[in-house]
Parts: structure tokens; C-alpha cells; sequence
């Protein structure tokens, strides 16, 4: 009788973790799934950065960007839509364009475009979350009545690559309450910060990590893996 | 003497925004018929812009962009544009800068011409009030002496 109910209890047992597998293996499959078309365009942007074949953006598509740009700028300045005034704005647009196409396009790479404005329009509310939560706790500091500040000045090496990806960090840092950009030389950021867990919570390194995801800068790829691990786990939540 | 600037987020701005400045600059001009601005507002805005790139991008590199013979050209002409759409009315019979008498040569009426010749006046300040604007920043912050002829200075021993 008891050996019995230990056959069924093992058997119950068995089928559990079958189920489990099988479940298991599903959903890996669909992570993979997820990932994989991801993971192909970073290899293929990888071997062509290896091959050398990822090469400046020439002087033309420079020009042909900018002015794309400046006339929809020109078109929200203007807000007349008659033939004449939109004419003149396609004269103005090529002048400028013409003068300074190399400097709003500058150190761009072929292709790389659209993604960096995808990851740049996701950066920013996360950036946003990221000043709303800073700046309750900088109204903690301030209406504290024993004021608990220290404030420091904390100095940190970064991995980002060019000029755009640091001055977006920096000013990703001068935005976020409590911590200033004071300087960048030489690869090096001086910031000043208000507190200890504010030059904590910038120490992590997140937000740089992300400025590097989105330019596509130092050990990126790694991030992807990080961003693409958290997109399995909400579809593991999902799947339970 | 123009020290070119180390701050790496004031060039990287600087070179972002420029372009959206100069356009704003030519909106300004424009549309100076039309709402507030016009040729001398725009030019400073456009004086600005190129003022902006001299100091985050230094001499150097703005002289290979602007030469200065190009700077003096454009002051040149933007007064010649002015002066001769005056002279033009004047020679047509009206008063001088009377843009009415523009519509036998442009084919329209009368009040379309005006509207034309202020725009092509406006245009001549523009450029006039640019190319000053800037030539007197230029010369200001140079003290008047150019690298190059400091340099050359230097190698004569001349202290003059």
C-alpha cells in the first residue's frame, strides 16, 4: 500500500519535471528567437568594423542629412507652405548645408544613423526616470532639517570613444539633480556630486554603459547581451 | 590673440547648433516683412553663429573655412545690393529705394514689388551686417595682429 502510493508520488514526480523541461525549453527557444536578429546585425556590423569596409560617412551624405534636417527646421520656423516662401527655404537650407555640412554630421559612420537615433529616443526616459527619482532625493537632502550633504568631487575614467557620446554623458550627468559636469580632459570626467549615494549611484556606471549602447562605443556588444537578458526574464515573468 | 577652446561639450554644441543658427539667421532675414527681424537682426544672428565657431574652433581652422578676401567680398556686395536696388527705382523715375517702380522690370503689380524689393534689401544688410559683424570680432580679438604676422615678425627680430 505505501510502496504504491511512492510509485505514484515518484511517477507525479517525473511528469513535474518533464513538464518543466518542456517548458524550459520553450522558452529558451523563444529567447532565442528574440535575440537572434539582434545578435546578426551586431556580427555583421562587427566583421565589417574588422574588415575595415565601415568607413566615414562621405561629404555628400553629410550634405544630403543635413539638409534634409534643416529644412524641416526651416518648415517649423516658417509655417507658410506657399511656393514661394517654401523655395526660399530650400535656397536657405542648401547654403547652410553647403557651409557647415561637415559640422552637425561629424564622425558619423555609414549606416549607423538610424540606430543611434532608435537608442538615443530609448535613452531618454530612462534618463528622465533617472532625474525624477535624483531629484526627490535631492528634496530629501534640502528639507532634511540636519541637511545631510558631502558634497565630493569624484573624478572617473571613461571607456566612450567620441566627442558626442562624451558630451552626452556629461550632460546626462549635469541634468540628473545632484551631480554636475565640472570638466572632461583627457578621457577623464570631473563631477561633483551632492552626496555619497548620488556619486554612488553614478560610480555603477549604468548611465555610461547606456551612453555607450547607444553610439555604439567600447564593450556595447556586451550591453546588448545584458539588455537582451532582461528582455528574456520579463518573458519568463510572463510565461509563469 | 584667439585661444581655441579645450572645453570638448562647448566645441561639440557649438558644432551641432551652428547650422540650426545660421538657418534661424536666414529665417530672420527672410521673413522680415512679415514679423519682427529683418536684414540687420538676421546678420547679427548670422555674425554670431560664425563668432560662435571662432572661439570653440580657433583661427586656424575658421580662416581655412571663411578667408577673410571671401568676408570682405560679402560686405562689399551687400552694399552694392542695397545701393543698387536704390539706384534702380532712381533710374526708373521714382524716388530712390521706391520699390513700386521695381513692378516694370519684375512683371508683377505694384505692391508684390515692394514686397520683393524690401526682401532684396534686406537681404543686402544681411550680408553687410554679417561680414562686419564678424570682421569686427575677428579684429578685436586679434588685437589687430594676425598669427601670421606675428610669426613673421618674430623671425625679422622686428619688435615694431
Amino acid at each position: 500500500m505505501e510502496v504504491t502510493i511512492f510509485i505514484h508520488a515518484a511517477d507525479d514526480a517525473f511528469r513535474i519535471l518533464e513538464n518543466a523541461k518542456e517548458r524550459a525549453v520553450g522558452l529558451l527557444d523563444t529567447a532565442t528567437t528574440l535575440t537572434s536578429e539582434a545578435r546578426w546585425m551586431e556580427e555583421k556590423r562587427v566583421q565589417s568594423i574588422l574588415k575595415g569596409a565601415q568607413e566615414a560617412r562621405s561629404g555628400f551624405q553629410n550634405f544630403v542629412a543635413t539638409f534634409v534636417i534643416l529644412m524641416a527646421f526651416w518648415a517649423l520656423l516658417s509655417e507658410k507652405f506657399d511656393a514661394f516662401h517654401l523655395s526660399l527655404g530650400v535656397i536657405c537650407s542648401l547654403i547652410v548645408a553647403y557651409i557647415s555640412h561637415d559640422l552637425l554630421f561629424a564622425n558619423v559612420r555609414v549606416g549607423d544613423g538610424r540606430i543611434i537615433a532608435q537608442r538615443f529616443l530609448h535613452y531618454i526616459p530612462w534618463l528622465l526616470r533617472e532625474i525624477v527619482t535624483a531629484n526627490f532625493h535631492v528634496a530629501y537632502l534640502a528639507l532634511s532639517p540636519r541637511m545631510p550633504i558631502d558634497p565630493q568631487v569624484m573624478t572617473f575614467k571613461t571607456k566612450l570613444e567620441s566627442d558626442i557620446s562624451w558630451v552626452t554623458l556629461a550632460n546626462s550627468i549635469t541634468l540628473t539633480p545632484g551631480t554636475i559636469t565640472m570638466d572632461i580632459e583627457e578621457r577623464e570626467f570631473v563631477v561633483h556630486a551632492l552626496d555619497s549615494k548620488v556619486a554612488a549611484d553614478l560610480d555603477t556606471g549604468e548611465m555610461e554603459d547606456r551612453v555607450a549602447h547607444i553610439f555604439m562605443e567600447a564593450d556595447h556588444i556586451y550591453i546588448q547581451d545584458v539588455l537582451d537578458v532582461s528582455r528574456i526574464f520579463t518573458e519568463l515573468k510572463r510565461g509563469r | 590673440m584667439i585661444v581655441k577652446s579645450d572645453d570638448i561639450i562647448i566645441k561639440t554644441i557649438a558644432r551641432i547648433f551652428v547650422p540650426f543658427i545660421q538657418l534661424y539667421a536666414l529665417y530672420v532675414i527672410m521673413h522680415g516683412h512679415y514679423s519682427p527681424g529683418g536684414g540687420f537682426q538676421g546678420g547679427v544672428i548670422l555674425g554670431a553663429s560664425l563668432a560662435l565657431l571662432l572661439i570653440t574652433h580657433g583661427y586656424d581652422e575658421m580662416r581655412k573655412r571663411i578667408p577673410e578676401g571671401v568676408i570682405i567680398l560679402f560686405g562689399s556686395v551687400g552694399v552694392l545690393i542695397y545701393a543698387g536696388i536704390g539706384l534702380t527705382c532712381l533710374l526708373l523715375g521714382g524716388n530712390y529705394l521706391d520699390y513700386s517702380q521695381l513692378s516694370v522690370i519684375l512683371h508683377v503689380d505694384p505692391a508684390h514689388a515692394r514686397s520683393l524689393g524690401i526682401l532684396g534689401v534686406e537681404l543686402g544688410v544681411g550680408f553687410t551686417v554679417m561680414a562686419v559683424m564678424y570682421s569686427i570680432f575677428f579684429d578685436i580679438s586679434t588685437g589687430g595682429i594676425l598669427p601670421d604676422d606675428e610669426k613673421k615678425s618674430s623671425e625679422w627680430g622686428d619688435n615694431g
